[in-house]
């Protein structure tokens, strides 16, 4: 029997999951950061600000950032880390990170390492960094927990894990809004933005098909992590999960 | 989210008066109030602290006393006089819950911020002590930048002098 998995709502084979995401993010990469903008209201920035803040970041830090995308997160840990440090900015998409490489160099970015790699197969030794992040990249992967595995063997101890994701809202009167805005204006914005309303209508399913916070926290807790705690943001839509191996 | 604020500012101490915390590393240590439902769990490593709210049961220290204690220690009060005064309950290294009290000792921290989650306090006084924090914070610019709004003590105790 064939190993089937989640794309959006859609359940599609496992293997077939990886190439179903590459082909949204190749499809909207060239407008990621200003459909981001659109669609949170500028929001996402200060999410990542915050998240970047509670990495407590020191100067020499080396810090991976896994589904860096356009280099958001890399471009804040880069300062953080100041010369001593390194920051590695990989993407599983080559056209994504592509995208990021242009875009640090627009504004003056440089020293940063690019690679591009699976999340469920990290390519580097145990015990090297002192933070991984990953935003909005999570719930794109095939194999979460194998990923977050992944995550916990790269750090070293007293190294930190960052999630940041979309989750679920304790807002009854804010989901109902939330769901409305999901299903009826994100892709009709993400077709008349980037001329693609399906990749913008699994954006909205891929999100509710994302574990909520408790059970999130439980599996980076059963992926090693010592410690896991979660902040939400915006009334949970967002979440930061911050797992410490000790 | 609670703690994030308290988590850093003590790590922003570590790393600006170049703190050492080696010994820290490794452990964690809860610190509990006796007549209040807080509980706060400091987790070492690496050279830097988070700051979490939910007990560590394998903790190394484990720190339990009453409010009214809780104040007087971070204004300042004689750790070892606490206990012999069986003010406070030290479970575990008494020398590691040193260095941690030393290191609270370090910030300015607002208890009517801190606690009034607890203690039923009003959110105009929750604003009113971020304006005051800010206020008079020499840390501003960071401020500015999102991170905090504690004042910082220009002074360390002797155990962190003559590490900077």
């Amino acid at each position: 029997m064939q190993n089937t998995t989640h794309f959006g709502f859609k359940s599609v084979a496992t293997e077939d999951k990886q190439d179903l995401v590459k082909g949204v993010f190749d499809s909207v990469a060239s407008k990621y950061d200003l459909m981001n903008d659109i669609l949170s209201f500028g929001m996402h920035r200060l999410w990542k600000r915050y998240a970047v803040a509670a990495a407590n970041i020191k100067i020499g830090d080396k810090v991976l950032d896994i589904a860096g995308g356009t280099g958001d997160l890399a471009t804040a840990f880069c300062k953080k880390v100041g010369t001593e440090g390194r920051v590695i900015l990989s993407d599983i998409n080559a056209t994504m990170l592509d995208e990021g490489r242009k875009n640090l160099i627009n504004h003056g970015i440089f020293g940063l390492d690019f690679v591009q790699l699976n999340a469920e197969y990290l390519p580097f030794e145990g015990g090297v960094f002192d933070c991984v992040s990953i935003a909005f990249g999570l719930r794109n992967i095939t194999d979460k927990d194998q990923a977050l595995k992944e995550m916990h063997r790269v750090l070293k101890p007293g190294g930190v894990l960052l999630i940041l994701e979309f989750s679920k809202t304790n807002s009854e009167l804010l989901r109902k809004f939330y769901d409305f805005y999901s299903f009826n204006l994100i892709p009709k914005i993400g077709e008349l933005v980037t001329n693609d309303a399906d990749s913008y209508q699994y954006l909205a399913e891929s999100i509710r098909k994302h574990p909520d916070q408790e059970a999130l926290k439980n599996r980076v807790l059963d992926a090693g992590f010592d410690f896991c705690e979660y902040h939400n943001l915006s009334a949970g839509i967002v979440a930061l999960h911050k797992g410490i191996k000790v | 989210m609670r703690f994030f604020v308290l988590e850093q500012t003590l790590n922003y101490l570590i790393n600006n008066q170049a703190i050492d915390i080696s010994a820290l590393n490794g452990k964690t240590l809860n610190f509990s109030l006796a007549d209040l439902p807080l509980t706060m769990c400091f987790i070492c490593g690496n050279d830097r602290i988070f700051v979490a709210k939910n007990a560590d049961p394998n903790a190394a220290v484990n720190i339990r006393l009453e409010l009214n204690v809780f104040v007087s220690l971070l204004k300042g009060a004689n750790l070892t006089e606490l206990l012999k005064q069986d003010k406070i309950v030290i479970h575990g290294d008494v020398k590691t819950a040193q260095l941690l009290v030393d290191l609270l000792q370090l910030i300015d921290i607002d208890l009517e911020e801190l606690l009034s989650k607890y203690s039923g306090d009003i959110i105009a006084h929750q604003i009113g002590g971020w304006a005051r924090r800010f206020k008079n914070s020499p840390l501003l610019a960071v401020v500015k930048d999102g991170l905090m709004c504690f004042q910082i003590h220009p002074t360390k105790p002797s155990r962190y002098k003559n590490n900077a």
